[in-house]
């Protein structure tokens, strides 16, 4: 049997390290923190994250910062309620559930 | 050597218990685990059966691999007509059992028939017997398996066990293994229950040959690090799954509140590195990450429930359990709208205990939630209980109710959504979000259209299993994407790297579909495939893997051929079963609010999204194309011809 790489193993090196990418689904610009770097803002679309550290040289996307991804998804609802062929179904009701 | 274990057909009825061998033209047919239990269940289910009547079969299937040497050869299928969907029903765990199957002498058993009385299976060297089990009845799942152990006098016996869910036929019972490896999804757990079968108990110490050691040494090797390298293996080894949860939150790609949100917001408690931070608390300084049998990447952490006065309340404080899954960070957080770790470990630690599927009840309470919340549900009907969003107390409460089928909502819940919305009534099913019967996983697909048309199509219904085409996620460029999605058979149509479109998906959608299925039948870990990283081992070097442990000589091809047979058996299972496409019940299609309800919270791209429904349709159409079935999603004569399916109505058991 053939003992050559498969594509898998090929593919091995074009994995990277030290970056995270933008979270932002359409965006995924890969971000590089600075080491022990907590907060990382993506050059391309502004979302801001929170970073941590697996281990030295490997960081991971934690979450986003609240805050700011709250200020630019209630931007974006703005823009799509100014354009009414976009707009989302009500949200009134269920937003005031959400009380915790 | 491996390939002589062989099957035990078990008639709980009549205590009959027939032992035979796997044919040669039967591994290569369906190579082990997942695929040869479809091949049995449907061979030994009755068609149209009641899934709680004899009739019905219960399949234990470990994989072809089970304890060799590869990497993380530990998984079994459970196999059953589903109590839940009445289609098919499988689940897949981890854990010890299969390899310890495997040195009893047995891959496959499978149990038909009941039992009169609580009995157990004991499986040990070469034989099966049918044990009396009215010393394990009603015991947790954790306490059952210490129970057999002592019964019989050793430490090493492993265990598919039923919980007290199991037994009081809560429809998505699951079968669980160790402290907390569930067989989820399939509601072999409640099959098992209405067998009046407890367990199945194996230990063994039969040797398994391996046919080229030299060989499988060293390729094992390779393999192993080609899978304990890949990055996000080594975010599992140090997170766990609840990293997938955490990732999935950060851009809005996680249900709450019963789909009416898709991100939960300010949740840290929660996270994945909070989580893990609380496991080496409360586990103290020898705080290890533990791992199912041969498996490298030690995903499963380790916990104490904390002192609280929520676990106060429910006597659970200081309670080990193991996990939680990104399953159970949905099902007991997102869903329900709670931020709390406590609620999320001790909602983990109880469906562990009860033996539930976490999926299914942390849905189906977030469903009730949004029915209470709308007025279709009164307190009256809950017993009082204020069953609002975020309200912690209220999650476990429901918990034990549905377990126990100790009040009416409980009881009702325990039947599952589509049952309890004909006994609820008013517009209750409309804010049912499942598909083929099955309550939804925690996840919002309305931005990933692959995952989305995968949910569909999957055949134990709504599923991450199945198909999960998640590198879609890493926006590949299309060359390394065509590298990977045309192997190992050639695919030269479209592909996009944008996880919202709908080019390419189908295909995808297919290919991700033969690639699990193959893991499923080899009995390896969905982790050490292409589930969550382009660089993770799939068909080619399977085809390795699998001549150097057991010596049977299979391409790349052949195994992807298995993969679309035991697929098409699968299929053959639910159309037999009444599966159509377009029924809101049983068919192929999603819950109404993806097309019509937008994502309103994460990352910018993701608000405003839903699924169209016309390419939806049209994705759809094409994959039945790719799999060779007609406009119905029904095989067409010559693709069951070319996987020797044409008579398998007919023909005598191939077993
Ligand atoms: S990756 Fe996790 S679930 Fe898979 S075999 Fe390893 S420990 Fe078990
Ligand atoms: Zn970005």
């Amino acid at each position: 049997m053939a003992d050559d790489k498969s594509t898998a193993e090929s593919l091995r090196s074009t994995r990277t390290y030290g970056q995270v990418r933008c979270m932002n689904p359409s965006c995924e610009a890969r971000i590089t923190p600075a080491p022990g770097q907590t907060k990382a803002t993506c050059p391309k679309c502004g979302s801001e994250w929170r970073i941590f550290w697996i281990k030295a040289g490997f960081p991971r996307v934690k979450g986003p910062v609240w805050e700011t991804s709250q200020r630019l998804a209630n931007e974006r609802l703005a823009q799509m309620a100014a354009a009414p062929a976009a707009k989302p179904a009500p949200a009134a009701k269920a937003e005031k559930k959400e009380g915790k | 050597m491996a390939l002589d274990r062989k099957i035990a057909i078990v008639n709980l009825t009549t205590g009959q218990i027939d032992i035979k061998p796997i044919t040669l033209e039967m591994r290569k047919q369906f190579l082990g685990g997942r695929g040869m239990a479809a091949y049995l269940l449907y061979k030994n289910s009755k068609p149209g059966c009641d899934p709680l009547s004899p009739d019905n079969a219960v399949i234990f299937s470990a994989g072809i691999l089970s304890g060799m040497p590869a990497s993380a050869t530990s998984r079994t299928d459970v196999m059953t007509k589903n109590p839940l969907t009445g289609l098919l029903g499988s689940g897949n765990f981890g854990g010890f059992f299969a390899a310890e199957l495997h040195y009893a002498g047995f891959e496959n058993i499978c149990v038909v028939g009941k039992a009169s009385k609580p009995v157990y299976l004991f499986v040990n060297d070469g034989e099966v017997k049918i044990m009396d089990a009215k010393n394990l009845w009603g015991k947790s799942v954790t306490e059952a398996q210490w129970a057999v152990r002592e019964e019989l006098g050793d430490r090493d016996v492993m265990c598919a066990v039923s919980g007290p869910a199991g037994e009081k036929l809560v429809r998505y019972a699951n079968t669980m293994t160790g402290i907390k490896n569930a067989n989820g999804r399939g509601g072999g757990g409640c099959t098992m229950g209405s067998k009046n079968l407890k367990m199945v108990a194996a230990r063994g110490t039969m040797d398994i040959k391996i046919a080229h050691p030299r060989e499988a040494l060293e390729f094992d090797k390779r393999f192993i690090e080609q899978i304990t390298s890949a990055k996000v293996n080594q975010t599992m080894g140090t997170l766990g799954t609840p990293f997938i949860w955490g990732a999935t939150n950060s851009w809005g790609g996680i249900r709450t509140n019963n789909f009416q949100y898709n991100q939960l917001l300010y949740c840290d408690e929660i996270e994945p590195e909070n989580i893990d931070e609380w496991s080496k608390e409360s586990m103290g300084s020898e705080y290890n990450m533990a791992a199912c049998f041969g498996c490298q990447v030690h995903c499963r952490a380790k916990y104490k429930i904390p002192d609280t006065p929520l676990a106060r309340k429910w006597g659970l404080v200081g309670k080990y359990d193991e996990g939680p899954e990104y399953t159970s960070q949905g099902a007991f957080c997102g869903e329900p709208g709670c931020t709390h770790l406590d609620t999320l470990l001790m909602g983990n630690h109880l469906v562990d205990q009860y033996g539930v599927d976490n999926l299914e009840i942390g849905s189906l309470i977030s469903w009730a939630m949004e029915l209470y919340e709308a007025g279709i549900l009164t307190s009256k009907d809950t017993d009082g209980l204020d069953l609002r969003f975020g309200n912690d107390d209220a999650v476990i409460a429901m918990i034990h109710h549905v377990c126990k089928r100790d009040t009416w909502l409980g009881n009702v819940l325990a039947e599952g959504g589509i049952r309890a919305s004909e006994t609820i009534g008013k517009d209750s099913f409309k804010y049912l979000i499942h598909m083929k019967g099955m309550s939804n996983l925690h996840s919002d697909e309305r931005a990933t259209p692959a995952l989305a048309l995968n949910l569909a199509l999957a055949s134990r219904g709504s599923d991450h299993l199945r198909s999960r085409p998640a590198i879609d996620l890493y926006h590949l460029p299309v060359d390394v994407m065509r590298r990977i999605y045309s192997s190992p058979v050639p695919y030269e149509g479209p592909l996009s790297s944008d996880h919202t479109e709908y080019i390419g998906k189908p295909w995808q959608v297919v290919w991700h579909e033969n690639c699990y299925m193959a893991v499923d039948c080899l009995g390896i870990c969905k982790y050490h495939t292409t589930f969550l990283g382009a660089t993770l081992p799939n068909f080619e070097d399977w085809a390795k893997v699998l001549y150097f442990n057991t010596g049977l000589e299979m391409s790349p091809k052949d195994i992807w051929d298995v993969s679309e047979r035991a697929n098409m058996v699968e299929r053959l299972f639910n159309l037999r079963e009444g599966m159509k496409k377009d029924d809101p019940y049983k068919g192929e299609v999603l819950a109404e609010r993806y097309f019509e309800e937008p994502c309103r919270r994460g990352a910018p791209d993701v608000i405003g999204k839903k699924i169209d429904r016309e390419k939806f349709v049209e994705m759809r159409g094409l994959f039945y194309k790719y799999k060779g079935l007609d406009e119905n999603g029904v095989p067409t004569a010559e693709s069951l011809k070319k996987y020797g399916l044409e008579n398998l109505d007919k023909e005598p058991s191939r077993v």
